[in-house]
């Protein structure tokens, strides 16, 4: 497989977080370039490039940026570039890799979207279990100041660019924009209602742009090689390619930058190695914990870009966190220990994600724990409809998403964990190899 | 100004009107716990979750702007179920503690659950529990199980007390509202918090306990503790006053009263109340005082009257008008100032430094009448009188132990030190007792209304007036108190064209010279 590795080219060099080291592998050496173009002519070319956001939600990015009010419509207000690190999609944890491994790269990428979209002071939001990268970054962004990469006119451009690191206290819900906005500006982290959207009144109720960090470390190599270029990647309405976080039961877990279209077979197979010994395929989370998982039959049907996995699976590409299970994944307590994340999670905000998150776990917790009937699962299904886009933001359907596809996909594991509950059977003996198989071991 | 459809009826409403609001304009009510006209959309609750024609997804109604050609149903078994489904999960935690919940009769979890929900419980898990009688404030108090986490409260201490005191705690269904550590509500709006709660969770102290909600008739009223004026609802049953809720206008109070104006219940039947009419020390029928009265006031030389900024507008032009034609050489005086005892604070949001809820009509009557003159004038004459006859302020007291005329006769509510030094007393109503108007600091002309019988003798003012106008030769004409405000209202040029009739609930604004005082979002 021949591909520019765009995000994670640097990542095995040594001291790869090093401004020398980023420098010699030609970060920064699109900044020039960058700045010295009109902003409408930089946001055209990434709309161009069909790059999309890489946090979860696919937007394009180029469309993004174009949101932001002109100069005169906003008056006086600035634009706040928000670089969300908030990493907390259980299953993922490739932006980790991107900041600890090649914090420059994406520094680069926050200077050329700044200059894109005007703004004179960006943050990097950034979740509070990376401590020890939160230090990293800072370094970076002393290491960039020094050498006039940062702060008021960048290389004698003229262009001014303040970059601060924010540390997050540790709430899934902050990585949603609104609330990650919220949790900057210093208020409990709870999702906005929308309208207005962040690019229009956002942060401070400035034009605010939020970018995830894969998202803008993809930018420079794009202002480099062109639209062209970065669109010849992958698929036409997937270009590009994707740091994919892969874990669960297979041979070689770890963040694999692969382009956009790759068969997610041969993803398991080859990239990762491969199930372990004598292990079969039961099931795929593609892009972490929220969307709904996968069968073996659609795993080996599916690419892994954002079309086929939604037309021909029902899920999401989502943050490309994949989660890999065999057949001795129980599933009953698998989804159990999903909602329990996304009980403990819920902003507690809306009225059906608020209950309905830890009426579910406690629903789930009882049929894990032999002691629930049919019925409710039929509650459970229902709970999860009446909670799905009933909310502010996109958490409800998070949490319903998996509850919905678990018992459409894999009912039969439910009602035979019920059922041997009835019978008094053991703990476990419900659990059945899975019948179809795509993955030899 | 747009139009908008709701469940196909074309309404017309003024552009940037929330749909909720919109529906009401249509006559459909619109579910919703969070929303409040007079705080900002928090869209939390999603009870207001519509349908719309053409559209993807359900939204909120709060937080939908209307626009031309936006058309939203909410009678689709979509929008049925979104409301039933909210219900069932608002309530699978709540403790369904209603026999021993004060907000039963007026709670929305009750109303709307009968509307909406009428579901089979399905709630078998372990319901979460919270902590309950919370003393958070001298007027509230919490019971955080049976929140609904609307933040009606929060936002009321942010947007309108700006004292940020109640937060939301917590995350998930273990959302809690609460103070932060060892702090208690300070402001002296907390009555509010109370009555914007859609539920049982904060409950006003004072009234808890006291009586069934659904036994209590309301009558709009105005508050009489200053200057404002705040609308209020006043809450009685079988002649007894339990409590004063504010009454939206947003021209005044919007939705707001103070916690003193609320205390003013008690004065109602409190043991200051003057019952009985008396003449020198013996206690008489009002008709015999009456007689006396006008029988005093013809034989003294030098007599003054005192006009009474806490009295009706229909008190005071009575009192005008019988003094000017059966007295033609006695002096009118107005007052200022508050009487001794009147609470102190004050504030910028709604309570006035003037205690007094008719100075402004008092005002505009001395000003009408031309030859009224001022308390300075009274200090200086006051101790040269025969005879002062006084409407309800307490002139004894205000003037602080300076020498006061030689006879005192008193129309008044309670017992202060005008009435301890009046050889005549007479009975009058409190303002809940009897109809009539104010004008109160912006000029705006508001209606008080009987809710309750008078205590003991009491009798309305320009009644008593009347009566008294009839003994000294010409009754001014104001026994009814119609009569009273529309003779007035053809009289003075500021009121000219209104009727006491036609006098809307929400007042009628009156072109004074004073500039209006509106309500701010002011720190309290």
């Amino acid at each position: 497989m021949d591909f520019p590795r765009i995000l994670s080219g640097n990542w095995e060099l040594e001291n790869s977080h090093k401004l020398d080291v980023a420098r010699s592998c030609g970060t920064y050496g699109r900044v020039q370039k960058a700045l010295a173009m009109p902003p409408v002519e930089l946001i055209q070319i990434v709309k161009d490039s069909g790059l999309r956001g890489r946090g979860g939600a696919g937007f394009p990015t180029g469309m993004k940026w174009s949101f932001v009010p002109s100069a005169e419509k906003r008056g006086n207000k600035p634009v706040y570039l928000l670089c969300n690190a908030d990493e907390s999609e259980p299953g993922t944890f490739k932006d980790r890799y991107c900041m600890w491994k090649d914090p420059h790269l994406m520094i680069e990428g926050m200077i050329i979207a700044a200059h894109a979209i005007g703004c004179k002071v960006g943050y990097v939001y950034i979740r509070g279990e990376f401590r020890y990268i939160y230090d990293r970054l800072w370094e970076a962004v002393h290491e960039a100041r020094a050498a006039g990469l940062l702060g008021e006119n960048i290389l004698g451009t003229g262009v001014d660019f303040q970059l601060h690191i924010h540390l997050g206290a540790g709430a899934y819900i902050c990585g949603e924009e609104t609330a990650l906005i919220s949790s900057l500006e210093g208020f409990k982290g709870q999702p906005k209602l929308k309208p207005p959207f962040p690019a229009v009144e956002g942060a401070w109720h400035a034009p605010t742009i939020v970018n995830n960090v894969e998202t803008l470390a993809a930018v420079p190599w794009i202002i480099e090689h062109g639209a062209a270029a970065y669109k010849a990647i992958g698929t036409e309405k997937s270009p590009g390619t994707k740091l994919f976080s892969c874990s669960g039961h297979i041979r070689k877990p770890g963040v694999y930058e692969i382009p956009l279209g790759y068969p997610m077979r041969d993803l398991i197979n080859v990239e990762c190695g491969g199930l372990l010994p004598g292990r079969t395929l039961k099931a795929v989370i593609p892009g972490g914990s929220s969307v709904p998982i996968m069968t073996p039959d659609e795993v080996a049907r599916c690419n892994m870009d954002y079309e086929s996995i939604n037309t021909l699976a029902g899920s999401y590409l989502g943050s490309g966190g994949m989660i890999v299970m065999d057949d001795t994944t129980d599933l009953v307590a698998a989804l159990t220990n999903l909602l329990r994340f996304y009980a403990h999670e819920s902003c507690g905000q809306c009225t059906p994600c608020r209950e309905g998150c830890g009426w579910m776990y406690h629903i789930l917790c009882r049929v894990r724990d032999n002691c629930a009937t049919a019925e409710d699962l039929v509650t459970l299904k229902d709970l999860a409809d009446n909670i799905h886009s009933k909310t502010i933001c996109f958490f409800g359907a998070s949490a319903a998403m998996p509850v919905q596809s678990f018992l459409l996909k894999f009912k039969g594991e439910f009602l035979a964990r019920i059922e041997a509950a009835s019978k008094g059977l053991p703990a476990g003996s419900h659990v059945s190899p899975a019948s179809l198989s795509v993955v030899g071991a | 100004m747009p139009k908008v459809k709701i469940n196909d009826i074309e309404v017309e409403v003024p552009a940037g009107t929330n749909m909720i609001e919109a529906a009401a304009v249509a006559g459909v009510d619109i579910p919703h716990y969070c929303y409040h006209p007079n705080l900002s959309v928090a869209g939390n609750c999603r009870m207001c979750l519509v349908d719309i024609v053409g559209g993807r997804a359900p939204e909120i109604a709060c937080n939908m702007q209307a626009r031309d050609g936006l058309a939203i149903r909410t009678d689709t078994p979509a929008v049925k179920k979104m409301r039933q489904s909210v219900m069932e999960f608002m309530l699978v935690n709540h403790p369904l503690d209603c026999p021993i919940c004060d907000q039963s009769g007026e709670c929305r979890l009750q109303d709307y659950y009968m509307e909406h929900g009428d579901y089979d419980s399905r709630g078998v898990e372990e319901k979460v529990s919270k902590k309950k009688r919370q003393d958070i404030g001298d007027k509230i108090v919490l019971d955080a199980e049976r929140c609904v986490e609307c933040s009606r409260c929060v936002r009321f201490g942010d947007e309108v007390t700006g004292t940020g005191d109640l937060r939301l705690m917590n995350r998930g269904d273990h959302t809690e509202i609460g103070m932060f550590p060892g702090e208690r509500l300070q402001h002296h709006y907390q009555g509010n918090l109370a009555d914007i709660c859609p539920v049982g969770a904060l409950t006003n102290r004072d009234f808890r306990f006291q009586r069934r909600v659904w036994y209590l008739k309301q009558t709009a009223s105005i508050c009489s503790g200053c200057a404002t004026g705040c609308n209020i609802q006043v809450c009685h049953q079988e002649g007894e006053v339990f409590r004063y809720l504010p009454r939206r206008n947003d021209a005044v109070n919007k939705s707001w009263m103070c916690d003193e104006g609320r205390e003013q219940v008690a004065g109602i039947s409190g043991l200051k109340r003057i019952l009985r009419s008396r003449v020198d020390g013996k206690t008489v029928d009002t008709e015999a005082a009456l007689i006396a009265l006008a029988a005093r006031l013809k034989s003294a030389t030098h007599v003054g009257v005192v006009l009474g900024s806490q009295a009706t507008n229909e008190a005071n032009w009575a009192l005008l008008q019988t003094v000017r034609k059966n007295l033609k050489s006695a002096r009118i005086f107005v007052t200022a100032g508050n009487d001794p005892g009147s609470f102190e604070y004050a504030d910028k949001l709604l309570v006035d430094t003037d205690k007094n809820p008719n100075s402004a009509g008092v005002d505009l009557l001395a000003a009408f009448d031309g030859q009224v003159e001022s308390w300075e004038a009274f200090g200086s004459a006051v101790a040269d009188l025969d005879l002062l006859l006084v409407l309800e302020d307490d002139v004894v007291g205000r003037l602080a132990g300076r020498r006061t005329a030689a006879a005192i006769a008193y129309l008044g509510v309670s017992r202060n030190a005008t009435s301890e030094a009046g050889s005549i007393v007479v009975p009058v109503c409190h303002p809940v007792e009897m109809d009539g108007s104010y004008v109160n600091r912006q000029g705006r002309v508001q209606r008080i209304r009987r809710a309750v019988n008078a205590a003991g003798d009491a009798l309305p003012a320009w009644l008593i007036v009347d009566r008294l106008g009839a003994k000294l030769g010409v009754a001014p004409g104001t026994g009814m108190v119609a009569a009273a405000f529309n003779s007035m209202a053809r009289a003075v040029p500021q009121m000219r064209g209104l009727e006491f009739k036609t006098l809307s609930e929400a007042g009628q604004q009156l072109i004074v010279e004073t500039a209006p005082v509106a309500p701010t979002e002011a720190t309290v």
